[in-house]
């Protein structure tokens, strides 16, 4: 019975148990708040890769897959596919309605992508990746008061989702990092760049009179280039994938125009010998329109490598009709010539070094809990070696060896439990925040925090002072150090001009990851009992070992 | 004979350097008997006397020390439990309170560890009223709820006492139970003992006051580690 009443004395008759409540939960806060962020950050680096692309990826380069429709209607059709698009994927020059720094036109090389917008959505949520459009209910909570987006002079949905002007001529959109009109902020959004009126800003605002000019070079079945095609396009949106690299690359424009400037439209074939009534060579079938790339999502649920394979076995048959079929005058690449593979595969060289950071962090992570768990253990460790005397006390009136290990037990359990507790509670505050903390170091310091600074060195001078006078020793020590710490914060927040760790434009996000990893705060509170207990039970097992006289004589 | 020592040793072994405090010490007490342990500091009082007390071990070639015909050194685990806990009180030198309870609660310790959760419930009163009034015959009633950190070494040592006759034991074992005290105080708290000693209790007190031990039936003095 005198177990549940020491062990609630030692919790509550002293501050060390408070100080152990607060170790054990700076441990927790650390080790999750750590892990929390960094795996988010490598979870998004990954899944970036992915954006605007499928799950599973045909991809024939530059000469493309003919009947390429009849193919997507297949591989649709299968139970493991839930959506499958076309593209004409290529490379193009990209000149710029205005003149960079050094007066000339800013030409960029860009990759371009002929998409079908409607079954890229399906795909790929593209509509999604649109950034100029009316925000979504919880998207307007989050947006800032003067975001452009808010008003409906900015919400381009529509143009985007038909690649279309008003006037129904074809558009283009823009990579969001491609224009040199657009200034991301620290915050990671994104402003048309020019103050003042809109009539004005309507000029930098791409998605409303801007326009661009694209050359593209189309490549002959011989494998020579063809002559280069140019056309002007108006920019009817511009597109946000979250990764930096697509963002200031890419241009979308509409299928039929990729095909058509590249020559893999629908054309007709022409005899070499024969002649019609009017001496033209005499047209003898059409060449379907093609398309070098089929991106395809999985359907919920379906391990990749097996829609990866089923995709192969539709590409096979596919071609096995169409060589067997001796009338056909163009050639469908035969099933080794096309790279099907999953998106991880094509973006290994991508992905592999993420992985190996992730191994690498595993590492980290273990040495950082493991420092955590020796500081737990070395805590508990101190505070039931100092009650060494009262084992020996309690032994001596007749306490058994499991009753005293069971007090410490039930102190290490607490103390754990509550340490961890509030660990977790930590660590879900500052990573549910740690988007606004960003923020607040990223600004200049609030007045009211150096002024508080400068009273608080104000008052911690008053109070050495009065140590002093005093002649307390303890008084003149602790506020010396206390002045001295105030002050050093306060000139920190005078000289702190704002800082980002993370930056936008270096790191490939806007917005910090912000999620609590669950596994890990529960494995990380279990970790916090579990040497809470044992950096109790091992000292105090010790203790009720040793003969009561030999633990009375500890100091 | 109810506490009896026989040809006992003890060493202690200070890393390599043995030191022998008794040898050959041997010792009867009576049941009801009130014996005084006298010897010059360091002689080994209190070794032996923590040896009665089962709360260390004699060598392993020491005789035997046994309490009513049994032999302490056969103890089991349990039964060494119990006997510190039921068979002797012990008053030690330096008090040893627990810090973090009250004056109550340290004398009510012993019956404490005693008490399942069950028993506890039902004779936590009766055990409340009678340390209560334990403490009180010690001079301590207006002291129930202070921590020992406040009281002075006399009032410690009545304390410990208490602590000592909660269980009712046989045997009290007291190390020492005056020699922080002035003559008067010291005076009252022989006499407390006395009292249980008129009703039954068996006592073994080590002192190093002449007036003290003579106030017991029997003196033995501890020299060069022997009962003589
Ligand atoms: N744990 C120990 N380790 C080493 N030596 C010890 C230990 N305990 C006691 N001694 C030594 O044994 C001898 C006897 O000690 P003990 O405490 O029994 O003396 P004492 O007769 O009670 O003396 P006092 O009258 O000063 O209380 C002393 O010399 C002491 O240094
Ligand atoms: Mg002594």
């Amino acid at each position: 019975m005198y177990a549940p009443l020491l062990a609630n004395r030692y919790l509550t008759s002293r501050i060390i148990p408070f100080i152990a409540v607060a170790a054990v939960a700076l441990c927790v806060a650390l080790v999750i708040i750590v892990v929390s962020v960094m795996s988010g950050f490598l979870e998004m680096v990954r899944s970036s890769g992915k954006s605007l692309t499928g799950d599973v990826v045909v991809s024939r380069p530059i000469t493309g897959i003919p009947d390429y429709l009849e193919l997507v209607t297949r591989i649709e059709a299968l139970p493991e596919a839930a959506a499958a698009s076309p593209l004409v994927e290529t490379f193009g020059l990209l000149q710029m309605q205005y003149g960079n720094s050094d007066g000339g036109k800013q030409i960029e090389m860009v990759e371009v992508w002929g998409i079908d917008p409607a079954s890229l959505d399906r795909v790929a949520q593209y509509r999604d990746k649109l950034y100029w459009c009316a925000p979504s209910a919880s998207e307007l909570s989050t947006l800032a008061e003067d975001d452009p987006r808010r008003d409906a002079f900015y919400q381009r949905d529509e143009a985007g989702m038909s690649l279309q002007t008003a006037d129904g001529k074809d558009g283009v959109v823009l990579g969001i990092e491609l224009s040199p009109f657009n200034h991301r902020e620290r915050d990671g959004s994104y402003r048309t760049l020019n103050p003042g009126s809109r009539q004005h800003d309507a000029g930098y605002f791409m998605p409303n009179a801007g326009a661009v000019t694209l050359t593209l070079v189309p490549v002959t079945d011989g494998g020579s280039l063809g002559g280069e095609k140019k056309r002007r396009f108006s920019v009817v949106n511009e597109f946000q994938s979250g990764l930096y690299q697509i963002d200031a690359n890419r241009i979308l424009v509409p299928i039929g125009v990729a095909q058509e400037m590249l020559r893999l439209n629908e054309a007709p074939i022409v005899s070499r010998e024969q002649v019609d009534a009017e001496g033209r060579p005499l047209v003898i079938g059409t060449s379907p329109a093609r398309a070098t790339t089929i991106v395809v999502r999985a359907e919920d649920g379906v391990d990749l490598l097996v829609l990866r394979e089923a995709v192969r076995r539709v590409y096979a048959e596919f071609w096995r009709e169409r060589a067997m079929d001796p009338k056909r005058l163009f050639e469908t690449p035969e099933p080794d010539s096309v790279d099907i593979s999953t998106w991880e595969e094509r973006l290994a060289d991508f992905i592999g070094p993420v992985e190996k950071e992730r191994e690498l962090m595993r590492t980290l992570f273990s040495i950082v809990y493991l420092v955590c768990a020796g500081l737990v253990l070395a805590i508990f460790w101190a505070i039931v070696q100092e009650k060494t005397r009262d084992i020996g006390i309690l032994r001596a009136v007749g306490a058994s060896r499991t009753g005293v290990l069971w007090i410490f037990l039930r102190y290490g359990v607490l103390i754990g439990i509550a340490g961890s507790l509030v660990g977790v509670l930590l660590a879900w505050i500052v990573v549910s925040r740690i988007n606004d903390i960003h923020e607040m170091l990223g600004a200049p310091a609030p007045l009211w925090l150096k002024s508080a600074a400068g009273l608080a060195v104000i008052f911690s001078i008053g109070m050495t002072v009065r140590g002093v006078r005093r002649a307390s020793a303890l008084h003149v020590v602790l506020w010396s150090f206390a002045t001295i710490g105030f002050l050093l914060v306060g000139v920190a927040l005078l000289l702190h001009q704002g800082f980002l760790v993370w930056d936008p434009s270096v790191y490939y996000f806007s917005t910090i990851p912000s999620k609590l990893d669950l596994v890990t705060a529960a494995t990380t509170m279990l970790g916090g009992v579990v040497f809470s207990v044992v950096g109790a039970a091992i000292p105090a097992a010790r203790a009720a070992d040793t003969d009561p006289v030999q633990s009375l004589r500890y100091e | 004979m109810l506490l009896a020592a026989h040809h006992v040793k003890k060493t202690y072994e200070l890393g390599r350097v043995r030191v022998p405090v008794l040898h050959d010490a041997s010792l009867t007490v009576r049941e009801g008997e009130w014996v005084a342990i006298v010897g010059s500091s360091g002689s080994g009082k209190s070794t032996l006397l923590h040896l009665l007390g089962g709360l260390d071990r004699a060598d392993k070639d020491s005789g035997p020390i046994s309490f009513a015909g049994e032999d302490l050194r056969a103890f089991r685990a349990r039964r060494e439990n119990l006997y510190r806990n039921r068979d002797v009180g012990f008053v030690f030198q330096f008090y040893h309170l627990l810090p973090e309870l009250t004056v109550l609660e340290n004398a009510m310790l012993p019956a404490l560890v005693g008490l399942s959760r069950l028993r506890w419930i039902s004779e936590r009163l009766a055990l409340r009223t009678r340390a209560a009034e334990l403490l009180e015959t010690c001079g301590l009633s207006h002291r129930l709820n202070h921590r020992p950190a406040e009281l002075s070494g006399g009032e410690r040592q009545r304390v410990a006492i208490a602590r000592a006759l909660i269980n009712k034991p046989r045997v009290l074992l007291a190390d020492e139970p005056t020699g922080n005290l002035d003559i008067h105080t010291g005076g009252g708290i022989l006499d407390l003992l006395a009292a249980r000693h008129a009703e039954g209790l068996t006592m073994v007190m080590v002192t190093h006051d002449a007036a003290v031990a003579a106030r017991a039936q029997r003196q033995v003095r501890i020299v060069d580690g022997r009962v003589e």
